[in-house]
């Protein structure tokens, strides 16, 4: 769940060549993929199922008729109903700064951007309880205004969009590129100001783009564990969002709860899949 | 509309595109900006539509004798046709030359017929009757080009800007566009500055015709004044190597 993979999506068709591989090697680097996919990532959706069913429908039904559990799933909700509309904002600025101006540190900013990728989430949790936690910098003057971070929604929330602002703004940033801004100067010369030109113009340009961005932006806001893990404090029925929860069932021999909430994760995944499956379609009809 | 163009220089970087350049275009003028690639033409209409910005000094721009230097391209609305045509892909012909009447200010924004009206009589005029619901990717070039014109002229633009209209054209097409555009100026009279690198087209269309060459103003002048009295060699050399 955790690792979400960001494919090139303009790379859809492969093109066929003469020097294609022969009819066997072929199949053998098939299976190959396909006996890799099903061990890694089929598997284990599987067992994730059967499990959550193992005391069947009822089983499955009673591991949410409980108050941490639902606690844990609108806490969830909640942080991505925060975190996902500001870093659309934030991913759609980076993109058009990156994309249309030129300046100086363009370049860094735009491997700025892809920072969550290859910095730990937990080093990101960290740096939040280094800044606001109770001995951080800023912590004693917090607790004088009686303003909480850590071990709290807003700790929850900053190190999610730390982990996930990268997403809209990584997909955009190229695409916007690519299409060069002649269509919005034309808008301009034609009298519409900026807020028409972006509605008008701009927006319809990059829809799908901006569709995958968020949906991959959201899959992993809730499914974030290590950088929440650090700044949660794992508080049952107040900072526990649904990777924790999971863990917390599980440690305590919970089996049948923890699969079954891993399974709305799970189902998460998928539906994540299939909507990316299917923008990546019509970019590429685009 | 007149434009006035004076003192305009741009740099990019240490490069100067365009230095010092004086240039006026009287009311119901068609004036050509003839040069080699490179040369600054369309630098030059970008500063004059204002989607590119002079360097700051003591040019100016006026339209009608309004300083316009430093108002943005959407307040200018000079109407601007590019070498690309910049078609909007995901809107109808119909949507792309209704658009600059769809972005006008509620007061003078016509009403949903009127503004229909105006597409359906652009689409005849521009000979794309029965178009308007098609996409720009099933135009030709040709068709796109007319199509660029048309959304330009929308608005009732008092200033037109062309860049290289006819440049991705065949020769054939070119010609019955040239023509018709000639035949538009005729009759609607918008001051109207359009750049090509085609010699030919210049002094078939243009009343006047300004040379262009590294960013400098060579000669500007009727087509018989130039061929007759050619400013320098460059002229003389670029009007004839063209002319083989
Ligand atoms: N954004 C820019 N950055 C740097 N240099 C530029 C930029 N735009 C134009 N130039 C340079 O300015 C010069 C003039 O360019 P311009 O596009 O005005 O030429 P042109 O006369 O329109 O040529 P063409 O007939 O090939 O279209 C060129 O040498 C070009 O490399
Ligand atoms: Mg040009």
């Amino acid at each position: 769940m955790a690792a979400i993979i960001i494919s090139d999506p303009t790379r859809t068709t492969r093109p066929r060549k003469a020097t294609a591989e022969s009819l066997w090697s072929r199949w053998l680097i098939i299976s190959i993929a396909v006996g890799f996919m099903g061990l890694m990532f089929v598997l284990p959706l599987v067992i994730i199922f059967q499990e959550a069913f193992r005391k069947g429908w009822e089983g499955f039904v009673q591991a949410f008729d409980d108050r941490a559990t639902t606690h844990a799933i609108w806490l969830t909700l909640k942080v991505a109903a925060i975190t996902v509309p500001l870093n659309t904002l934030f991913g759609l600025a980076a993109a058009w700064c990156i994309s249309r101006f030129q300046f100086r540190g363009r370049r860094f900013l735009s491997s700025l951007i892809e920072l969550p990728l290859w910095v730990s989430p937990v080093i990101a949790g960290m740096v939040y309880v280094l800044l606001f936690g109770a001995q951080g910098l800023f912590g004693p003057a917090l607790k004088e205004h009686g303003i909480k971070i850590i071990f709290a929604l807003p700790g929850i929330v900053l190190s999610t969009i730390f982990v996930t602002f990268t997403f809209v703004a990584r997909v955009l940033a190229p695409q916007m590129e690519a299409q060069g801004q002649a269509e919005e100067e034309a808008a301009m010369t034609l009298g519409a100001n900026g807020w028409q030109m972006f509605w008008r113009v701009t927006l319809p340009k990059i829809k799908w783009g901006l569709l995958y961005g968020i949906i991959l932006c959201n899959a992993r806001s809730m499914g974030e564990f290590g950088a929440v893990s650090v700044v949660s404090g794992h508080i049952r029925n107040k900072t526990n969002t649904v990777p924790l929860h999971i863990e917390v069932l599980y440690n305590e021999y919970q089996f049948v709860p923890a699969f079954a909430v891993a399974s709305v994760l799970a189902l998460l995944a998928l539906v994540t899949l299939i909507l990316k499956t299917l923008t990546t379609t019509q970019r590429g009809a685009a | 509309m007149s434009i006035h163009i004076h003192h305009i220089s741009k740099t990019f970087g240490s490069f100067h595109a365009l230095k010092n350049v004086d240039l006026e275009v009287k009311t119901g003028e068609l004036v050509a900006l003839l040069g080699p690639s490179g040369s600054g033409k369309t630098t030059l209409l970008r500063i004059i539509a204002g989607l590119e910005f002079a360097d700051a000094g003591e040019g100016s721009i006026q339209f009608h004798g309004t300083d316009v230097t430093n108002r943005s391209a959407y307040e200018r609305k000079a109407g601007f046709v590019f070498q690309n045509y910049a078609l909007f892909n995901h809107m109808t012909v119909a949507e792309n030359i209704a658009f600059g009447l769809r972005v006008m200010k509620r007061p003078e924004r016509p009403d949903r017929e009127d503004i229909e009206k105006s597409v359906t009589e652009l689409l005849r005029r521009i000979a794309l009757e029965g178009y308007g619901s098609r996409f720009p990717s099933q135009l030709s070039g040709g068709q796109k080009q007319r199509v660029a014109l048309a959304r330009a002229l929308a608005v009732g633009p008092q200033v037109l800007l062309l860049d290289e209209p006819f440049g991705a054209l065949d020769a054939k097409v070119r010609k019955t566009l040239r023509k018709w555009l000639r035949q538009f100026h005729e009759e609607t009279k918008v001051t109207t500055l359009f750049v090509t690198h085609d010699q030919d087209e210049a002094f078939e269309l243009a009343d006047r015709v300004v040379v262009l060459h590294e960013g400098d103003i060579q000669q500007i002048g009727s087509p018989q004044q130039l061929r007759e009295h050619p400013k320098n060699e460059f002229v003389a050399d670029f009007l004839d190597c063209v002319m083989i």
